[in-house]
């Protein structure tokens, strides 16, 4: 539980160090008896607007799936994908297929622009 | 890298990041109105901004964090909204102060409306930002900004009374038209304190990896680069005091500042005050940018870097070429730049403990700063200068828009 309250906010960044978003959630695992235990670490724009009001929430899902990249589903990353915690919380998956706004935005409007850099 | 070389770069880029249109048009306001009285509000708001770029460096350096990242970390979510929501709208508004002032410059001696330039001198910054590094950014601009000494030649060649200038370094208050006084004031203060300035120092302190090495030059380039900058700002408001006061001149446009150095320098004066005016505000303008999309992204956890080409940061890039393209557009609609700027110096000391407070805890918290945590006296400081500067704003404001 402490470690969750640690990683809450923290910077995601994968493999090679490209930043994944910000820890904006923690899933627990119930156990009958024993403490819980974190299962998961979630990431979304969404996640993070529920946490402000839940009327943000409801606005970012709509934007996500009627003008974005649709899905407004968070990432979820297996507790078992969490390699070090530091600075940053670095995780054992490929940032290329973690963030959807991020390559919308890049495919729809920042690639389109002459220099990008493509 | 060697040492002293860190060290002179750093300050070039501080005297760079500290005089800008807002501490030109500021600075000249109060020397025209008060002559060399305001003095002190230059000497304090130097004094802060000295201590809070002194600690944005050692939490990058100590912590490896961000200011924005950190803040996102320790406060959460709500805290750090706040803190973006409002230095994005201050930012919003000094950037298109830039805007107008880079585009007066080019008016000034071009004899074209400032309207017509607004566009073509945001498409250059944008460029500047979209090909360009950020050692050239860094750099290139702030060693071109050196055109500045100018106004301290200026000053020199005017004589100015010495006791009068000393006079003016200690606080007093206000003998005639109080509200444009402490107005003029706090613009001062928010010219001086800007947040973009060290937004923009502590992530470039993480872009260059910096650790706890670097304590030491950290402390010199911002003690040494802000006080030359204060020293420059301090000219221009003895030159408006020695050239505008004694003919109780009050320049209400900028074509009237722009004749500030054609007294001491003659027509040169006059291309010198457009060069320092174009170059100064160019070098902010590229600083507020990037400041407002570091802070987005550090904040959001989305991928940043100046020398990260644009598409590989794209959400990055998208905030700084949205925000150039509206501000460009904000200047087109044809407000006038001094008003707006003035405006938004003044917003910032009012927003400034917004700012500084929750800053300020993350400085004092051994989890980020261990043993290299705040003196009391940095604490004070900011403390003490935030809150003045914000309870001033928050009176004077409204009573100098009601007057004005």
């Amino acid at each position: 539980m402490e470690v969750g309250r640690q990683i809450l906010d923290q910077q995601l960044v994968d493999k090679t160090g490209l930043g994944v978003g910000k820890v904006d959630g923690i899933m627990l695992e119930l156990r009958n008896g024993a403490a819980p235990r974190i299962s998961a670490v979630l990431t979304g724009g969404h996640l993070f607007a529920r946490r402000l009001h839940p009327r943000l929430e409801r606005w970012a899902r709509r934007l996500t799936r009627n003008w974005g990249p649709g899905k407004p589903e968070p990432l979820r990353i297996p507790w078992s994908k969490v390699m070090k915690i530091g600075v940053d919380v670095k995780v054992d998956i490929d940032a290329a297929d973690a963030m959807p706004w991020e390559h919308w935005v890049r495919d729809r409007i920042i690639g389109r622009i002459p220099g990008s850099g493509s | 890298m060697s040492k002293l070389l860190k060290i002179a770069l750093g300050i070039f880029t501080s005297i760079g990041g500290f005089l800008e249109v807002g501490a030109i048009a500021t600075t000249a306001q109060a020397g025209a109105a008060f002559g060399f009285r305001l003095i002190w509000a230059v000497v304090l708001g130097t004094i802060c901004v000295i201590f809070l770029v002194e600690m944005s460096g050692r939490l990058a350096a100590v912590s490896r964090h961000t200011i924005k990242d950190a803040l996102r970390e320790r406060f959460g979510p709500r805290i750090f909204l706040l803190t973006l929501v409002s230095d994005g709208v201050i930012n919003l508004l000094v950037l298109a102060a830039e805007i107008g002032g880079m585009s007066l410059a080019l008016q000034l001696v071009t004899g074209i409306s400032f309207r017509w330039w607004a566009v073509p001198v945001g498409f250059l910054t944008w460029l500047l930002l979209w090909k360009g590094s950020f050692s050239l950014i860094e750099n290139g601009v702030s060693l071109l900004g050196m055109v500045a000494v100018a106004f301290l030649v200026g000053a020199v060649m005017l004589d100015p009374p010495l006791n009068a200038m000393v006079r003016g370094a200690w606080p007093s208050l206000p003998t005639e038209r109080p509200v444009h006084y402490w107005f003029t004031a706090v613009s001062i203060l928010g010219a001086a304190i800007s947040p973009y300035l060290f937004y923009f120092y502590s992530a470039g302190a993480i872009e260059d990896h910096w650790d706890e090495d670097e304590i030491g030059v950290n402390r010199a380039v911002a003690t040494v680069g802000m006080s030359f900058g204060a020293i420059l700002a301090i000219a221009v408001l003895v030159v408006a005091a020695m050239v505008f006061h004694p003919h109780g001149i009050e320049p209400e446009r900028y074509e009237q500042v722009a004749l500030l150095l054609t007294s001491p320098l003659g027509r040169w004066g006059f291309y010198l005050f457009a060069a320092t005016l174009l170059v100064s505000c160019l070098g902010a303008a590229l600083e507020i940018s990037l400041a407002t999309a570091y802070s987005f992204a550090q904040g959001l956890g989305w991928n940043w870097g100046e020398d990260v080409r644009p598409r590989d940061a794209a959400r990055f890039s998208l905030v700084y070429t949205v925000m150039i393209a509206l501000t460009s557009l904000l200047m087109v609609a044809g407000i006038d730049p001094l008003k707006l700027t003035l405006f938004s110096m003044a917003l910032t000391s009012l927003t400034l403990p917004i700012v500084t407070f929750p800053f300020l805890i993350l400085m004092n918290d051994r989890d980020y700063v261990g043993e290299y945590g705040n003196h009391w006296i940095g604490n004070l400081a900011v403390i003490a200068i935030s809150l003045l500067a914000s309870i001033i704003a928050l009176v004077a404001i409204p009573l100098q828009l009601m007057g004005g």
